[in-house]
C-alpha cells in the first residue's frame, strides 16, 4: 500500500459514521438499507459514505438481485496499523541495544 | 492505539548516563537504530540546545534515511524535545515530519525511566481536517481486528 493509498484509508476512517459502518460490517455483509437503519441520515448520504470506504479499499460491494451488499475488507486496516507498528519496533530494537551499551559502559567503569 | 507512539522503558543506569547516551555522538553511533541498521559516526552532528540540530544518516539493508532534527526543548539530564524531519522513510513519499519528546526520570537504585512520545504520524500527509478524527479512528480500528 503506497503513501497515497494510506492517506485515503486514514481519511476514510476519519468520520464517525464511516467507522460505525465498518464496525457493523465486521459482523457480516449488509445492504444499504440495513446499514442506514441506525443513522438519522438519508440513504443517499449512506451511499456516499460507502463510496468513500470502497475507494479506500475498506469494503467491496456486490449486487445480489436488486440489493447492493457491502462486505468489509480488513487488509487496509491492518496495513495502516502495521505502518505505525514499524516505528514502535524501531525504538524497541534501539533500546535493546542501548540497554546493552549502558551495561557495557557500567562494567567498563567498574573495572577501571 | 493513537497517532502517537508512547514507550516507557527502564534502564539500569543513572539518569545522566542515559541522557549522555543520546547526546554524545560516539555513544549514539553505538546503539541507535534497530539490529541491522547502523548510524555511521561521521554522519552524526549533535548540538543539544534549543534551536540546535541533531543530524545523522541511518543505513540498513534496503534503506538509507537522512534525519534532521531541531531541538525545541533541552533540559540537561531531564528533557530532550525535537522536531524531526526524515527523508527516504520507507512507505512515505515526501519527508516525514514528527515531534519527538524524551523525558528522563529517576527510578530509584540508580535506574532511569525513559518516557518517549513520538508523533503525530502521517500528519501533513493527511491534512489538518482529518487530524481530529485520527485518534478515534484508531480506537475503533482496534475493535475491528
Amino acid at each position: 500500500m503506497g503513501n497515497d493509498q494510506l492517506s485515503v484509508v486514514f481519511g476514510a476512517l476519519a468520520d464517525p459514521t464511516r467507522r460505525a459502518i465498518l464496525a457493523r460490517l465486521a459482523d457480516g455483509e449488509a445492504t444499504v438499507s440495513e446499514l442506514a437503519a441506525p443513522f438519522p441520515i438519508s440513504m443517499p448520504a449512506i451511499s456516499r459514505h460507502l463510496k468513500v470506504l470502497e475507494r479506500a479499499g475498506l469494503i467491496s460491494r456486490s449486487r445480489s438481485g436488486q440489493h447492493l451488499s457491502s462486505t468489509l475488507r480488513p487488509a487496509p486496516l491492518q496495513e495502516a496499523a502495521g505502518w505505525m507498528e514499524r516505528y514502535r519496533q524501531f525504538w524497541d530494537g534501539s533500546f535493546d541495544r542501548l540497554d546493552a551499551h549502558l551495561r557495557r559502559a557500567a562494567s567498563g567503569r567498574e573495572s577501571q | 492505539m493513537n497517532q502517537h507512539i508512547e514507550i516507557t522503558r527502564i534502564f539500569d543506569a543513572r539518569r545522566d548516563l542515559v541522557y549522555r547516551a543520546f547526546t554524545d555522538p560516539d555513544q549514539l553511533a553505538r546503539w541507535f537504530g534497530p539490529e541491522g541498521c547502523s548510524v555511521p559516526r561521521d554522519s552524526i552532528e549533535i548540538d543539544a540546545r534549543p534551536g540546535g540540530h541533531l543530524r545523522f544518516l541511518m543505513t540498513g539493508p534496503d534503506v538509507s534515511t537522512r534525519v534532521d532534527t531541531v531541538f525545541t526543548e533541552v533540559v540537561e539530564n531531564e528533557v530532550l524535545a525535537a522536531e524531526m524531519e526524515a527523508a527516504g522513510v520507507p512507505g512515505v513519499a515526501g519527508p516525514l515530519r514528527v515531534q519527538l519528546r524524551l523525558e528522563f526520570h529517576d527510578e530509584g537504585n540508580d535506574k532511569t525511566r525513559l518516557e518517549l512520545r513520538q508523533g503525530p504520524f502521517a500528519d501533513g500527509q493527511l491534512g489538518a481536517d482529518t487530524r481530529s478524527g485520527w485518534e478515534s479512528s484508531f480506537t475503533k480500528l482496534d475493535t475491528l481486528f
